[in-house]
């Protein structure tokens, strides 16, 4: 029923099986909502957050997911800015990413920040000088950047491609998409950075405190460059992903491989800087505010392998692995650096949020712990079905992956010859 | 926010912040509005088809999309970059000029079993334009389109007066359910329609002065462009899911193919060889 919608050329599952897919995803995104309108009507009372652990699991997959869909931006810049073509296999996938990750993260931050009917408050009154206003206004804009290049990948569809207005102006918007490239990578550069630099700037916290570039702490410049070398790798990680589920091939090999040298570079540079920055935080920074650092890993479980985990297991090792061209053309190796790094990035932002928290700061002081509610977790896992659903509904009706008619004919004319070579 | 809202400041921190921030709003505001009133224009100017052909162009796979004159050998590989539009190519005439096409002294082509008559010029996307007496252009459809639509379900064919582009929409098929574009090979003014009963489909007058056939293929072109259709054809069936024979295997493309592969994804099979992906 639904054919002529699925673009010529490519193979889709069945309706039923398609709707079997998507069924569990939309019962957990059900009961996310449910938990999330728990929260938006009783409260915040409904979390296990409190005046100490101000931010919880939330604000960590907040951070995690706009880290992670910064391949939305960075893939972009690369390929319309310095013009990397063959990123253009993966760009439409790197947009939904992008869409999906940063609309939930608003979503979250809507249902954190509570009391929706003055959501715009932030907005008609900004205080210019938080860093968090900048985050706001910044994802704010980059949401509607994110929209606005989802939009000529949908007119794309095969149907809606058929309405003359729908053709022109997504032919039209394309032409014009290196504008949003630009404005996009200005936008992310900045809340990527604000959003590690509220962090730095906390002087109470002294395990999050650093110093830095006149008003921007280091903590700006490690999470723009986290967010760019883990981007990439999350694109490759999904499409990878995808292929599995879909038992196709999406894009060529050599992309992939060139998702991974990018990152892997990226990170190499990341895991110098966040070494450096954390010599000096250890040196300096920490005992200049009366703490030595050893202190902060005298909490378990929160001990030093945690630092360890973070920059060589998830930092150091990936980057290696994606830099050494041997290991890159093994897909099995590529796939398993590309989601250490991802798991890394994930690692740096919970250790920002919650060990930032959890570690005490005064003499009377003492450590805490939090476990997320299962209304916070039910909203975090609504996020989660909100991404597969968008991201399902997209690959299966858009062309996501314009490579992919392509790889298939390519494959059927090698097993074609194949066959002919064994007759004769 | 605003100079009036409670809490604004005329400082250094609100304006560069609420400026760059405006900014932004304003470049992608004027974006957007920009695509809008370039799309108007140019739905104004009757570019639909040629932005459709544009956009399809670029939605073929590269192997499609190769220039004429690979098909000849006289490039290894080169894709075209002018959507199979020679008359703005300047390599093209250089070529001509150094490897003139050859009229064989046939009147037409046997390919595979099929013939092609050289008294006319060929589309890449199948459909073929002959010259007539009066001036006017008959254009129809070849052998190797024919069979493969077989005796369409249906035919929509412009009315009378209707304006064709090179490269835009000339007639629509329909058959086993798939409906398919076919291009037009010249610019011109429909005078007449026909049918596939009738052995053509349009005839069309020239708009200005008179007809530009530089981008058509001709004479000596077409069998090695026809050879890597035969290709081409048999790799889409394979992609598809048909069990097709291989050009080695030898015989002759039957009438309606499409009824010989029920299995085969017909709609992706004619996409791929009548130039709409």
């Amino acid at each position: 029923m639904d054919k002529e919608f699925i673009a010529r050329g490519v193979k889709r599952c069945s309706e039923p099986k398609f709707l079997l897919w998507i069924l569990p995803w939309i019962a957990l995104l059900a009961f996310g909502l449910y938990a999330a309108a728990l929260c938006l009507v009783k409260g915040l009372n409904q979390t296990n957050m409190d005046n100490r652990f101000a931010f919880g699991l939330w604000i960590f997959l907040d951070l995690t997911v706009i880290a992670l869909g910064a391949g939305a931006f960075f893939t972009g810049f690369l390929l319309y800015i310095l013009k990397l073509d063959a990123l253009k296999q993966v760009i439409n996938s790197a947009v939904v990413i992008g869409l999906v990750c940063y609309s939930g993260a608003m979503c979250v931050l809507a249902v954190d920040v509570g009391q929706p009917l003055r959501a715009w408050f932030t907005f008609w009154y900004p205080n210019v000088h938080s860093m968090l206003t900048e985050v706001t206004f910044c994802i704010s804009c980059y949401l509607t950047v994110l929209l606005v290049e989802y939009l000529p990948i949908v007119l794309r569809n095969r149907k809606l491609r058929q309405v003359p207005e729908f053709l022109v102006f997504e032919f039209e918007l394309h032409k014009l998409i290196y504008v949003l490239a630009g404005v996009g990578t200005f936008l992310s550069f900045f809340h990527q950075g604000s959003l590690g630099g509220l962090y730095g700037v906390l002087r109470g916290r002294p395990f999050a405190f650093r110093e830095g570039l006149a008003v921007w702490p280091s903590t700006f410049f490690l999470f723009i460059l986290s967010a760019a070398a883990v981007g990439p790798s999350f694109i490759l990680l999904t499409t990878w992903m995808v292929e599995k589920i879909a038992r196709k091939r999406l894009v060529e090999a050599r992309v992939l491989e060139l998702l991974g040298r990018i990152s892997g570079l990226l990170l190499g540079v990341y895991v110098a800087a966040k070494s450096l920055d954390t010599l000096v935080w250890i040196d300096r920074t920490s005992p200049e505010t009366g703490f030595p650092a050893v202190q902060y890993y005298a909490w378990k479980p929160f001990g030093t392998w945690i630092l360890l985990a973070e920059i060589v297991l998830f930092g150091l090792m990936p980057a290696l692995i994606l830099l050494t061209p041997r290991l890159r053309a093994h897909r099995a190796w590529l796939v398993s650096a590309a989601a250490m790094a991802c798991a890394g990035v994930a690692l740096n932002r919970f250790v920002m949020t919650i060990q930032t928290l959890a570690v005490p700061t005064l003499s009377f002081d003492r450590y805490l712990s939090y476990t997320p509610s299962w209304q916070e977790v039910g909203t975090f896992l609504a996020v989660v079905a909100y991404g597969v659903l968008v991201y399902s509904f997209s690959f299966r009706y858009l062309q996501i992956f314009p490579a992919e008619r392509e790889l298939r004919v390519e494959a059927a004319g090698l097993e074609h010859e194949l066959h002919a070579a064994a007759g004769r | 926010m605003l100079p009036w809202n409670y809490g604004f400041h005329w400082n250094a921190g609100t304006l560069v912040f609420m400026g760059a921030f405006y900014i932004v709003l304003a470049i992608v505001a004027a974006t957007v509005i920009g695509a809008i009133e370039r799309s108007r224009r140019a739905l104004e100017a009757g570019k639909l088809e040629k932005i459709r052909w544009h956009s399809d162009f670029q939605d073929m796979a590269a192997g499609d999309r190769v220039c004429r004159h690979v098909l000849t050998g006289e490039f290894l590989d080169r894709k075209c970059p002018h959507d199979f539009d020679c008359r703005q190519c300047e390599t093209h005439p250089k070529l001509i000029a150094l490897h003139p096409v050859r009229q064989p002294a046939e009147a037409e082509d046997e390919i595979c079993g099929m013939w092609f008559p050289l008294d006319r010029f060929y589309h890449r996307g199948h459909t073929w334009a002959r010259p007539e007496a009066n001036g006017t252009m008959t254009v129809g459809l070849d052998e190797l389109a024919s069979r493969l639509m077989g005796a369409p379900d249906s035919v929509e064919l412009p009315q009378p007066g209707t304006r064709l582009r090179v490269n835009g929409t000339a007639f629509r098929m329909r058959k086993r359910g798939v409906d398919v574009r076919l291009l037009s090979p010249v610019d011109g003014q429909v005078v007449e329609t026909g049918g596939a009963d009738r052995g053509w489909y349009l005839k069309v007058k020239p708009v200005g002065r008179g007809f530009d056939v530089r981008h058509l293929l001709r004479g000596s072109e077409i069998r090695c462009w026809l050879m890597r259709e035969m290709e081409r054809l048999q790799l889409a069936l394979a992609a598809e899911g048909a069990r097709a024979p291989s050009l080695a295997d030898g015989g002759v493309p039957m009438a309606d193919i499409g009824a010989q592969y029920p299995e085969a994804d017909w709609d992706a099979v004619c996409g791929k060889m009548l130039l709409e992906p």
